[in-house]
């Protein structure tokens, strides 16, 4: 950390809320096809942007150029830059495991691992550092608490996670990923597989959450984007047709497209 | 249907929307019909006809009643948003304002008894030209509703200047009957709270021209056209409110 | 209206006679063979079986035999494990959609489906032979070559198996380990492997039933011994070769010893399909 980032007054950063991911003229192809056109955007920092559109519009793609975990099927190319606290993710130079470490993600379907409660907290975190017994128990309670499961599982850490509901299945996955203390926390469409109580718990999560971490979430809810969004990002056949904030799109979207999207007529 | 021009995926969405903004037209047409009534009776100084417009007003209240149900339920299970929100929200609005617009026919009509009962004064007629401005501004802002015509909205918007110009002039010329002769206080007094109705009926006109403007735009109408427009010629005719 | 329904009736009640009539042809044979094997096995069931080599003849017993099929089939399965879920593995996380992965899972089927007494003939080749002329010409059979030919056997099913319970990992749980910046060899020791563990444990629960019952390849290279050996070097018996041997001699007390073989190796695969009926119910269980 320099002077200049000490010296500058917290208020003014709260205000111009920096971005921290910088999408510039984002283009992905698969097999040939071609998936994302010229995205640009700017993600802001500890900030809720949601990403929305119909089937194959190429949302949940973009989320997962953001921790390049597309970069595990073949054939898959991504061209343009994302810059992630100024350094460009997408080059060849940039390393896979930092980039993890900062950039979590949570998936549709709840995915834990096959063993105990506390294993698949920890996990993660054996990977990245080394942690006394005490420290490990400490960070997993930590996430647990943050992820609001603690108080449910904390007589049970030994059990086999699979017996979790499908609502605490989902929330021990985000506990797993902010377990590793990222910046950004990335969720693709995380509540399609839960009961709305459960997408409720999910939802007051979100908020809490992003006093500390930069989220993107992909959703098929418009009303969910509406609810926990401070920004909402309409993505239509590969295009990004209109990013603004979440009031503005749901309130009086600026393209007739967007509009047509979300109050449910023929696109 | 509204400024998408498109059709909702879910038909029925579509069917309940447009009944909404019919529903509207047909409480408005009511209400202007009521006011073109009350003046009749003011002409005619028929009391039971007097009587039977306020007893019509109750109709207005139903109907205001039935949108707001409305309403509530697209409110509840369509969960409107953008265009068709704003679309539900001005509706609501609007028809608030159309209740209001029957309630100072009704009273209009109310104050015909009592002015009925003493002799005929000279003025009353020129409550006819006022009550016909108003009555047109109503018809007009239905219109431009039915067809989201945001610039025939806001042509009455602007007209009210001219209901605003002849209502000072009828207090004015009224003011002068009642210091000739004492004896025209009573009837002028009646007919100065029936202008005042009439004149605020034209308020309620322009309301609806504004829920127009926003339902269609989802912006304010006065910010950006008074900018526009008044900026060398302040409003004028607002001195007595 | 009412004519369609009779229709839809009538060709519903063919199709239904149809496929429980194929059914139970199917279900006949196997209950007849299953009875057979059952009332003459029985019948010549009794304690020197187990007791009394295979020497004596019609007075004897099939335990060298017994014993010779335990260490052979564990033999190959301890061969065959190991390679089969490494190559599964391979195929299945780091293979999977390439063309190399393809042929080789080519190839792994048509193996499967290779007539055993070809896979004896060439661990005869590659195994008896060369020990052979080692020995100076003492054709050198050995329950070890025997189980080299049953690996030979078990391998491809483990591999397929291996690799078919590797794929049903849905690929969200790899996605979801890869996001943690856990390395593909980490994920496939510690998660992917736990988590198809069951269908794994099947597979080669299943790959032993299918050789304990394998007769031709153990001719050219286990080939026999009316002894009891357990030295795997050793010719050695097996309960299918003897089967295969006592059925086709003329006397009917060695008959009936091959029923009790029989008898003795259906239950032994019987007893290995409900095992692996039970891995896979248990795990089935837990993820609920």
């Amino acid at each position: 950390m320099n002077d200049s980032a000490l010296a500058a007054p917290p208020v003014q950063a709260a205000a111009a809320t920096p971005p921290k991911l910088k999408v510039r003229d984002l283009n992905f192809y698969y097999d040939g096809f071609h998936a994302l056109k010229g995205i640009s955007m700017d993600v802001p920092e500890k900030q809720v942007t949601a990403i929305i559109g119909p089937s194959g519009c190429g949302k949940s793609t973009l989320l997962r150029i953001f921790n390049r975990i597309y970069a595990i099927y073949p054939k898959l190319e991504a061209r343009g830059s994302i810059e992630l606290d100024g350094e460009n993710i997408l080059a060849p130079g940039y390393s896979m495991n930092r980039l993890r470490s900062k950039v979590g993600m949570v998936f549709q379907k709840p995915v834990p691992f096959p063993m105990t409660i506390f294993e698949n907290v920890a996990y993660g975190i054996r990977h990245h550092e080394r942690l006394s017994r005490s420290e490990m128990e400490a960070r997993v309670e930590q996430a647990l608490r943050s992820a609001a499961l603690w108080d449910e599982v904390k007589d049970k850490l030994k059990q086999n996670a699979l017996g979790l509901s499908g609502g605490q299945q989902q929330r021990l996955c985000i506990a797993r990923a902010i377990a590793l203390r990222p910046e950004v926390l990335l969720l693709d469409e995380p509540t399609s597989a839960l009961d709305p109580i459960a997408t409720g718990r999910i939802e007051q999560l979100v908020e809490e959450l992003k006093h500390e971490y930069t989220i993107v979430i992909v959703t098929h809810n418009m009303q969910q984007a509406a609810r926990c969004s401070d920004r909402t990002a309409f993505m239509y056949l590969g295009e990004l047709i209109e990013f603004d904030r979440t009031e503005q799109i749901f309130t009086k979207p600026g393209k007739k497209q967007t509009e047509d999207y979300i109050t449910g007529r023929f696109g | 249907m509204n400024g998408s021009g498109k059709e909702h995926i879910i038909k029925s969405y579509d069917d309940e929307l447009a009944r909404l903004t019919g529903e509207i037209v047909r409480m408005g047409e009511l209400a202007a019909t009521q006011l073109e009534s009350a003046i009749d009776v003011v002409e005619r100084r028929d009391e039971r006809a007097a009587q039977r417009v306020v007893a019509n007003d109750d109709a207005i209240d139903q109907m205001e009643q039935e949108i707001s149900h409305d309403v509530v339920r697209l409110l509840a299970l369509r969960a409107p948003i953008a265009g068709d929100l704003r679309n539900v929200f001005a509706a609501l609005r609007i028809a608030a304002d159309i209740e209001r617009i029957g309630d100072y026919a009704a009273n209009v009509a109310k104050r015909s008894i009592p002015l009925s009962m003493v002799a005929p004064v000279a003025p009353a007629s020129g409550l006819a030209y006022l009550a016909e401005l108003a009555a047109e501004q109503v018809r007009e802002v239905l219109a431009a509703y039915n067809d989201r015509d945001t610039e025939r909205a806001y042509q009455v918007w602007q007209n009210d200047v001219a209901l605003d110009d002849a209502y000072t002039g009828y207090f004015r010329q009224l003011l002068t009957y009642m210091m000739e002769d004492p004896r025209n206080i009573t009837p002028c007094t009646h007919l100065l709270f029936m202008a005042k109705n009439i004149e605020r009926i034209g308020d309620h006109a322009t309301n609806i021209a504004e829920n127009i403007w926003f339902q269609v735009h989802g912006e304010p109408l006065n910010k950006q056209r008074i900018k526009r427009d008044f900026t060398s010629n302040p409003e004028p005719g607002r001195l007595d409110e | 209206m009412s004519a369609l329904y009779l229709r839809r009736r009538i060709a519903n009640w063919v199709a239904l006679a149809l496929s429980g009539l194929a059914t139970l042809l199917g279900l006949a044979f196997l209950v007849w063979i299953l009875w057979e094997t059952l009332r003459q096995g029985i019948a010549a069931l009794d304690l020197k079986l187990f007791t009394k080599i295979t020497a004596y003849g019609e007075d004897g017993g099939l335990a060298n035999a017994m014993v010779g099929s335990l260490i052979i089939d564990f033999i190959g399965i301890a061969i065959a494990t190991p390679i089969g879920v490494l190559a599964g593995t391979w195929l299945a996380e780091y293979a999977n959609r390439t063309r190399l992965g393809e042929a080789i899972r080519f190839l792994n089927d048509i193996l499967l489906s290779a007539p055993s007494i070809v896979l004896g003939l060439f661990v005869y080749t590659i195994v008896v032979l060369p020990i052979t002329s080692l020995t100076s010409g003492n054709t050198t059979f050995s329950g070890f070559a025997g189980g080299v030919a049953l690996a030979l056997i078990a391998l491809p099913v483990i591999v397929r198996t291996t690799d078919e319970m590797l794929r049903l990992v849905p690929s969200t749980l790899r996605e979801a380990a890869l996001s943690l910046g856990v390395p593909q060899w980490k994920l496939t020791c510690q998660i992917l492997v736990r988590a198809a563990r069951s269908g794994i444990i099947t597979g080669v629960l299943l790959a032993l039933a299918r050789i304990s019952g394998e007769t031709a390849p153990l001719l050219f290279t286990a080939f026999g011994n009316n002894y009891m050996t357990l030295n795997p070097l050793d010719k050695m018996a097996s309960l299918p070769q003897v089967i295969y041997q006592y059925a086709n001699d003329p006397g009917d007390a060695m008959h009936a010893l091959a029923w009790a073989g029989a008898f003795v190796v259906t239950m032994f695969v019987l007893l290995l399909s409900l095992a692996s009926r039970f891995v896979l119910s248990r795990n089935k269980v837990s993820h609920e």
